[in-house]
């Protein structure tokens, strides 16, 4: 028999994506910037 | 007063106890402990605004990864109705992208454009380069992603529908305005991200050539890193893109690569995958002995995954490379094994090619 054709053998499906890139925010990075002093003035 | 002060700074102070732990525990990947840390950080309460949206950002994405989208898109809207009440605009842009990649997701393509635009324009009215960047990568993502939704299965790239080919087309010009950024920028983990999907694009547009240059340089920033997964992916779509250059012992070679890091990797789903697409390639170069040894470990690693979708495809694959060996008593087993997984799985079309 002769050889399959490509299109029975890969789909669009079988190409590897690249992550998604999401964007973070820290709370860690506001609280040591912006609420340390704060909270312990509270104190 | 002061009682009110103290229950005060206890609510605040625990509600960022929780945010924190929440913060920690998805940082070491584990989503589902964070999100109920952030949950309950939640129900505690803050009046800090941003804070807030520090949690509800935080809680989208790790819904995100856990592929809950819907309430991924829940949170994320959060942020974004916040963050566009308090003024915050560099919040918003954020708000926006997140929320752009999660109805991209949902296939939601023309809410995400919504969200691209505004985490765009946001980005450059604040001459961030970086966000514009990013803004860029992500509104390629969703013409990629809608332009995909939109191909035929069953047609070979290149030959899709019109609408999908303006769509992919659209995607590659948003990659290739992101990449003159990101060169600038000098930022070379995000070229690699975005040639990798160039070079899907490509690749869908038929554009095989262009794929394999956009796939190399993807290969090379992924091994400037070390970073295994990324290599994988490059050789197992440089794979892909020989096969329709017709370069079939390049294409083997490639997969070669792919299988031998999936199994560094212990990934056994990408290694059966390689498996396949090792032994359809040597049924393309008639070497039906490897594409039967290459089909067989496919089939074996399905069975352990309890995969039948793949274990038929072995097996159909099988009788075919035994019928053309002429071991008919091996092809009509793998046949009937076929028909009987396509029987069971739905597989229309799969119990239609059985019968034929």
């Amino acid at each position: 028999s002769a050889a399959v054709p490509s299109k029975q053998i890969l789909h669009s499906d079988d190409i590897e994506m690249e992550p998604e890139t999401m964007e973070t925010k820290s709370v860690t990075d506001y609280f040591s910037k912006f609420q340390m002093g704060t909270l312990l003035g509270a104190r | 007063g002061q009682v009110c002060e103290v229950h005060h700074y206890r609510m605040e102070a625990s509600c960022l106890e929780l945010a924190l732990e929440g913060e920690r525990l998805c940082k070491v990947g584990d989503y589902r402990a964070g999100v109920s840390f952030f949950e309950a950080a939640i129900q505690v309460g803050t009046e800090d605004l941003q804070i807030l949206s520090a949690i509800y950002s935080q809680l989208g994405n790790a819904y995100f990864h856990l592929h809950d989208y819907n309430k991924a898109m829940e949170y994320h809207r959060h942020d974004l109705t916040l963050t566009r009440t308090i003024g915050d605009h560099l919040g918003e842009a954020k708000a926006s992208g997140n929320l752009g990649n999660t109805l991209k997701v949902l296939g939601r393509f023309d809410d995400a454009v919504v969200c691209c635009q505004r985490h765009l324009d946001i980005s450059r009215d604040q001459h961030d380069r970086v966000g514009e960047a990013r803004a860029l990568y992500n509104f390629g993502n969703v013409f990629h992603a809608k332009g995909k939704s939109i191909c035929w299965s069953g047609v070979d790239p290149g030959e899709f529908p019109e609408e999908a080919m303006i769509a992919l087309r659209r995607a590659s010009e948003y990659y290739e305005a992101n990449l003159s950024i990101v060169k600038e920028l000098g930022d070379r983990a995000a070229q690699g991200r975005t040639y990798g999907n160039l070079g899907n694009t490509h690749y869908l547009l038929g554009n095989f050539r262009n794929a394999v240059v956009s796939h190399e340089q993807r290969l090379l920033i992924a091994k400037e890193f070390g970073d295994r997964s990324a290599e994988r992916r490059a050789y197992c779509n440089l794979g892909n893109a020989y096969i329709f250059l017709g370069e079939f012992e390049v294409a083997a070679e490639h997969y070669k690569r792919t299988l031998q890091l999936a199994r560094q990797l212990q990934d056994r789903a990408v290694e059966a995958q390689a498996c396949y697409s090792l032994g359809n390639t040597y049924t393309l170069l008639q070497d039906y002995e490897r594409a039967i040894d290459y089909h067989l470990k496919h089939l074996i690693i399905a069975q352990d995954l309890n995969d039948r979708i793949g274990e038929g495809r072995a097996c159909w694959s099988l009788g075919n490379a035994y019928t053309a060996l002429g071991n008919h008593d091996q092809a009509i087993h793998f046949a009937e094994k076929h028909l009987e997984i396509s029987r069971e799985t739905g597989d229309r079309s799969g119990e239609l090619t059985a019968r034929m």
